[in-house]
């Protein structure tokens, strides 16, 4: 009676022990998660994820008519926002990624004259200014001038009482992630190209091929094995050792490029590669090889009839994670493919993926942790969806091979 | 009478393990004869010699003939695909492909290259009418295989070999994973196809040999005990040791 006492609480603390670290673990994710949407999330908006990296600045004067009846807004404002009907702007201000003050351009009407202005220095180009773009100095044709650290009202009372713009300079928004997303889907691409028929080949040679019991074929599947646990920089080192002279002599690229960055990553994801695609294979029951050879199928026939059909889930699985991984990498990219954010991506130069971005806007004199933090949210649901998408596959698997 | 297989002093061993010892039979045209005899007494390793299914296992030596139709098919030159073609194979586990059932019938002329899309749904029909399978699925030939039942899915594997159009059916306990039903349906089929075929079937269950055979083997530890028509061994068996195991003193 004692014992079974004592064994009850001994299993009674033990449970408590597991659910205390388990929830300390959900604590610390959570944590991350609510710290990341806290800094980021406000951040998150079609611009970022369309918008070049670098603000590009723009200088125009306009000396035309203004329409006498002004130009009327075709939408509401909300109240920190003041809109110039004369000249058919609506000005706000506002906190730029680098936490100074500035004037946000908030909406101009498609009818305004600022929607349609001359470049000071080229005659021939035009300057749109729209919704996004901020305001750094205006010099109205009666002198007055505007200031951006003045604010969004006293400007838009300068643009009440001009007629005229002598010069006006303003800046589009930057800070967008285009060019590395760009750079991203050019690196999964590659990769994947390159790794994926590798791999599952490997794969199947290891499995369906190779002689069994035999050590060299044993010790080619622990190399396989241990480039898994290979910490990734020196994968990086790989790279700037070998792919980028290599690539280097055969395109016209000189130092990191995204082919050595794909190169680089697919010896990153070969071995998640073969190892998940031959686990499917492993599962293939042998009752299908048999009944293939014995309808007079040869080898070559079962493997490409049969077994890769069948280890068709595996290979999606595969390619999932290696996604997941090729987003999530970033120490050997750094050697490998370079750290200078592009907004025109070239696929022989550098440029930065998703994960590399953040590191180069954090490495900088300035870091800048509120679109670090927007950066980390978007590599962090696109990796959770494919988790889940992975999930889900094997789920739908073990669930067929049941029913089955 | 017209022999279709020779089998002449055949051994066989797995690494440390003598399967089979001995063996002399022979196997008649257009007969069904059933390897019958206890777990482990190497009725199935024999039906795998006949089509060289032992050659997918590691560790396994073949001594003796095996003559297909006049040709020793261990020698080395022999070409096994061709042989498998003429010699199909039926699991004791229904193992359709997880593919449509078209797909599944489909796939063994496939392989020999045949592409054409009216003579494939030809082979596929013929085959599965000859399987008495066609009127429960000729509405569904896309569905997959594995939504067949049990009974369905074994039938399906014979309309599969039946549409290579082989000389010779093995059968490796075709039943024992069925209900009986199924099972009946099964051994009709068997009995059926008996014009066409030379059917070699190992069963467990000696009443199904005594139903649907013509020549019945009994086997014990690797030796060939008696061979003689079914009547013959089910009736009046020369050996003790047939006699315990059909009147099952042991097995």
């Amino acid at each position: 009676m004692m014992k079974k006492r004592r064994k009850n609480i001994l299993d009674r603390g033990a449970y408590a022990g597991i659910a205390t670290i388990s929830l300390f673990g959900l604590l610390i994710l959570m944590l991350l998660f609510s710290y990341i949407i806290d800094k980021g999330a406000n951040l998150l908006s079609w611009d970022l994820i369309t918008g070049d990296y670098y603000a590009a600045t723009y200088d125009s004067y306009y000396e035309g008519e203004l329409n006498q009846d002004g130009y009327s807004a075709n939408r509401e404002f909300e109240s920190d926002v003041f809109y110039s009907e004369k000249w058919g702007i609506a000005l706000k201000d506002d906190i730029n990624f680098e936490g100074k003050d500035y004037v946000l351009v908030v909406y101009v009407s498609d009818e305004s004259p600022l929607a349609n202005l001359r470049d000071k220095n080229d005659e021939k180009n035009y300057v749109a200014i729209s919704g996004g773009q901020s305001m750094v100095k205006i010099i109205f044709s009666n002198n007055t001038v505007m200031y951006s650290k003045n604010g969004a009202k006293a400007a838009i009372e300068l643009f009440d009482n001009a007629d005229g713009i002598k010069d006006m300079i303003t800046t589009t928004a930057g800070s967008g992630i285009r060019g590395s997303l760009v750079t991203t889907g050019y690196l999964i691409f590659f990769t994947m190209i390159i790794a994926m028929p590798l791999g599952v080949f490997t794969a199947i040679y290891l499995h369906e091929f190779a002689p069994k019991d035999k050590w060299y074929i044993n010790v080619l599947r622990r190399s396989v094995e241990l480039l898994t646990g290979v910490p990734s920089i020196i994968f990086g080192l790989l790279g700037a050792a070998v792919f980028i002279p290599l690539t280097s002599t055969l395109t016209k690229a000189s130092g990191g490029n995204i082919i050595s960055g794909s190169l680089t990553l697919a010896v990153i994801v070969l071995p998640v590669i073969i190892s998940s695609v031959e686990e499917s294979l492993k599962v293939i029951p042998d009752d299908y090889r048999q009944a293939s050879f014995a309808l007079g199928a040869n080898k070559t026939q079962t493997t490409f009839k049969i077994i890769l059909r069948c280890s068709l889930p595996g290979i999606l699985t595969a390619t999932l994670l290696s996604v997941g991984r090729i987003i999530g990498e970033s120490a050997a990219l750094i050697y490998a493919i370079g750290t200078v954010i592009k907004d025109n991506i070239v696929v022989t130069e550098k440029s930065t993926s998703l994960a590399v971005f953040i590191w180069s806007i954090m490495a900088g004199e300035v870091p800048n942790f509120e679109l670090a933090c927007a950066v980390s949210l978007i590599i962090l649901i696109v990796v959770l969806i494919l988790n889940m998408t992975v999930k889900l596959i094997s789920y739908k698997l073990t669930f067929d091979r049941n029913r089955g | 009478m017209e022999q279709v297989f020779e089998i002449d002093e055949l051994n066989l061993r797995y690494k440390d393990k003598q399967a089979l010892i001995n063996i002399k039979m022979d196997i008649e045209a257009k007969k069904i004869t059933a390897l019958i005899g206890p777990s482990g007494c190497g009725k199935s390793t024999l039906l795998r010699c006949l089509n060289r299914m032992n050659d997918l296992i590691d560790n396994c030596f073949i001594e003796g003939y095996v003559r297909y139709e006049n040709n020793d098919i261990y020698t080395k030159n022999y070409d096994v695909i061709e042989l498998r073609t003429k010699v199909g194979m039926v699991f004791q586990k229904p193992n359709p492909f997880p593919m449509s059932i078209f797909d599944n019938v489909a796939y063994g002329p496939r392989c020999q290259g045949i592409k054409g899309k009216k003579e494939l749904q030809d082979i596929v029909k013929k085959a599965l009418v000859n399987a008495a399978l066609y009127d429960e699925v000729k509405d569904r030939l896309n569905d997959n295989a594995l939504s067949l039942s049990g009974g369905q899915q074994q039938r399906l594997c014979i309309a599969r070999t039946i549409a290579m159009e082989p000389e010779v059916i093995l059968m490796d306990e075709p039943t024992s994973a069925l209900d009986p039903i199924a099972t009946a349906k099964i051994e009709e089929l068997i009995v059926g196809l008996k014009d066409k075929y030379t059917i070699v079937i190992v069963t467990h269950n000696m009443q199904q040999a005594a139903r649907v055979s013509d020549y019945t083997a009994f086997f014990l530890l690797g030796r060939l005990v008696e061979f003689g028509t079914t009547d013959q061994i089910f009736g009046q068996p020369k050996q003790k040791e047939t006699e315990d195991y059909i009147t099952g003193r042991f097995g």
